[in-house]
């Protein structure tokens, strides 16, 4: 039996769009773990959703290879996606139907027990509003509706395509409650997100993605140490503070005030060399290295800096994927 | 397939513009079938008076009386050989029936008016039913959903169309029957006699409007399917009706209007459909031989235009990304 519950090889597919070729994925070999919580990240576009969709059998690759439990694919998609629920991104419900109804008729059509319908609806807290129209349902609810329809199967794999996307703060913190949760319970998960602190707070491995192909693949502990780690320092005479690391060799970004060094091997080295021109630190801390930072070297782009509106706002919408309790100073000033 | 077939059924009689379409269905067909009560009621003593009185005011014309002086001297010359004087005065005046504000309740000739109209109605609207149920689909990307339960798509596209022409034969012959049942009750509430075979036919044109209406329904389903979008199969239709009909008469070529997909639908419907095709006047110059097209003809035809629509959707469902 093979430790690996999905793999592809060279996967591709080819949009075309007024008769230009768009290549969203390009020859990508995906492996994920059995026992694991694998994050599939890369920004809007990379190619993330169209690989969930051929991994599901709604699109079809144009060229390569996927196995879902070891079992060829789409060949086998009958029994592989018995064993698959999946949270699409766009994927919705009968509108004129009720919650209930919705998970009924879908139970039916998969062969599956009416009473998995209550089960699932009080997993995902949906039983009392289960008989009201979904049309009527918040983003939320649908959320919640559509993660309930992923369970229905009671899936060895679960696929969820952004399942974060449009929740409230409450909403995301429940959604990444679930995750662990079916890790937990022995359920393999691939998430899919561009949400970097999400991802780093529930995988266990990631497979970065970026213009549809395969940037970087591993255990998310091992990429992160993978990643430089930097110090911010607190000096009187930042100006002239800078002058002075840069001859000796660092790479040096102004943050504020205060000082970003980088290509040290220990910060006391930092001290030192201060000292020696008669320049005193007064505060210094490490800057750990995150997920985000590792993807934002990864693809080349510069770390989120305080005065970039856009980048702020990235930041906010990732602090809301995290536990304020969990976060250090440090580790705030990083993202 | 039976529990898959359930599903799709179950999607379709919930889905809340179906009801709105049926329901306009059911109150059309009602207000019609009342319409042609009301315009065939039996006359009012008074109007029955008026009628005679108007009858005998025309028969008291001097020109009648002439007419009727004539013919008596010789009757073979006005009426029909070995016609006897006496036929004159009942076959020169206006009977007092002709002067009544309104024919009574026949029901050939409601089949071939109101009759043929409501079945086109009652069809049209489950066209607009069947593109819709599929449209649902696809707008709200329920389908996604469905075919991660059930992957098998060829059967997902069969049960979807089988419950569609379910759903459209049920309410087609509900519809239908419910017409002519009513207007059957009318007619013997009023005595109005009808041979065996006026029933005769209007039970084959309920069954073949019944299945002129299923047919339309997957039909519309299948397109609907195909483009992914109500629109555009409503827009299909309605071009390829009104733009087939304008070819047939510009095209430089005889006898076209046999393929003429109006023709074949009233073909279908219609007891016997017979008329001058118009563009064979123009190419031969002659038109004085009426085209029939038998309910085989148009049968073969409207199944055929089934038939390539539901492969073309059917094929491309199967293979298509979702």
């Amino acid at each position: 039996m093979s430790d690996l519950v999905v793999e592809t090889r060279g996967l591709r597919k080819v949009y075309r769009d007024h008769g230009r070729r768009i290549v969203a994925v390009d020859d990508l070999d995906l492996s994920v773990e059995r026992g694991s919580v694998h994050g599939f990240l890369g920004p809007n576009g990379s190619g993330k959703t169209t690989t969930i969709r051929m991994l599901l059998g709604l699109a079809r690759p144009d060229a390569g290879s996927i196995n879902i439990f070891g079992q060829p694919y789409p060949r086998e998609t009958t029994q592989v996606l018995a064993r698959v629920g999946a949270l699409l991104e766009r994927g919705q419900f009968a509108p004129d139907l009720s919650g209930r109804r919705n998970l009924e008729l879908l139970a039916r059509a998969g062969g599956i027990a009416r009473t998995r319908v209550d089960e699932v609806l009080d997993e995902v807290d949906l039983t009392g509003v289960a008989k009201r129209r979904s049309r009527g349902y918040s983003l939320g609810m649908r959320r919640r509706l559509a993660l309930a329809a992923a369970l229905l199967k009671s899936p060895a794999l679960v696929i969820l395509d952004e399942p974060s996307n449009g929740l409230d703060p409450a909403g995301i913190r429940d959604m990444r409650d679930t995750i662990p949760r079916l890790a937990a319970a022995g359920v393999d998960v691939l998430l899919s997100s561009h949400i970097l602190a999400e991802v780093q707070q529930v995988c266990t491995s990631v497979s970065i993605l970026s213009e549809g192909t395969l940037l970087k693949t591993g255990k998310v502990s091992e990429l992160i140490g993978e990643s430089t780690s930097r110090t911010r320092v607190g000096v009187a005479e930042p100006d002239r503070a800078t002058g002075v690391l840069l001859r000796a060799g660092y790479q040096v970004v102004r943050d504020g005030a205060f000082l970003v060094v980088d290509g040290h091997e220990h910060p006391d080295a930092i001290t030192r060399q201060l000292a020696a021109e008669h320049l005193y630190v007064y505060e210094m801390s490490a800057i750990r290295p995150t997920l985000e930072s590792f993807f934002l070297e990864l693809t080349g782009h510069r770390p989120a800096g305080a005065g970039d509106p856009a980048a702020r706002a990235a930041d906010e919408v990732a602090e809301l994927m995290t536990e304020p309790a969990a976060l250090s100073p440090d580790e705030e000033t990083a993202s | 397939m039976n529990a898959l077939i359930r599903v799709e059924l179950t999607r379709y009689r919930t889905r809340r513009v179906i009801l709105l379409i049926l329901a306009a269905a059911t109150v059309l067909t009602a207000l019609v079938a009342f319409k042609t009560a009301w315009d065939t009621r039996p006359p009012t003593a008074n109007e029955l008076r008026t009628a005679a009185a108007a009858a005998e005011a025309d028969g008291s014309r001097t020109d009648i009386k002439e007419q009727i002086a004539l013919c008596e001297k010789d009757p073979d010359a006005y009426l029909d050989p070995g016609a006897l004087p006496d036929q004159c005065a009942p076959a020169l005046r206006e009977a007092a029936k002709n002067y009544l504000p309104r024919e009574k309740l026949e029901l050939t000739g409601t089949l071939k008016g109101n009759g043929i109209g409501i079945a086109l109605l009652v069809t049209a609207l489950l066209i607009i039913a069947g593109s819709t149920f599929a449209g649902a689909d696809w707008k709200s990307g329920s389908i996604r959903n469905q075919v991660l339960f059930e992957p098998r798509r060829s059967r997902v596209w069969a049960a979807k169309a089988v419950a569609t022409g379910i759903g459209s034969g049920v309410a087609a012959f509900v519809l239908l029957g419910g017409f002519w049942l009513t207007l059957f009750l009318v007619a013997a509430d009023r005595d109005v006699a009808h041979g065996s075979d006026v029933v005769n036919d209007i039970g084959w044109h309920v069954v073949r409007a019944t299945v002129l209406a299923v047919g339309a329904g997957v039909g519309a389903f299948a397109l609907t399917t195909l483009f992914r979008n109500s629109t555009a199969t409503l827009s299909l239709l309605f071009a390829y009706s009104i733009g087939g009909e304008l070819l047939t008469y510009l095209l430089p070529v005889g006898g076209l209007a046999r393929w003429s997909l109006t023709n074949n639908v009233f073909g279908w419907l219609e007891t016997r459909l017979e008329f001058f095709d118009s563009t064979r006047c123009a190419s031969r110059g002659t038109c004085d031989q009426p085209v029939h097209i038998t309910h085989l003809d148009a049968g073969l035809y409207l199944l055929a235009v089934l038939a390539v629509a539901g492969l073309v959707s059917w094929v491309t469902f199967r293979r298509r990304d979702i």
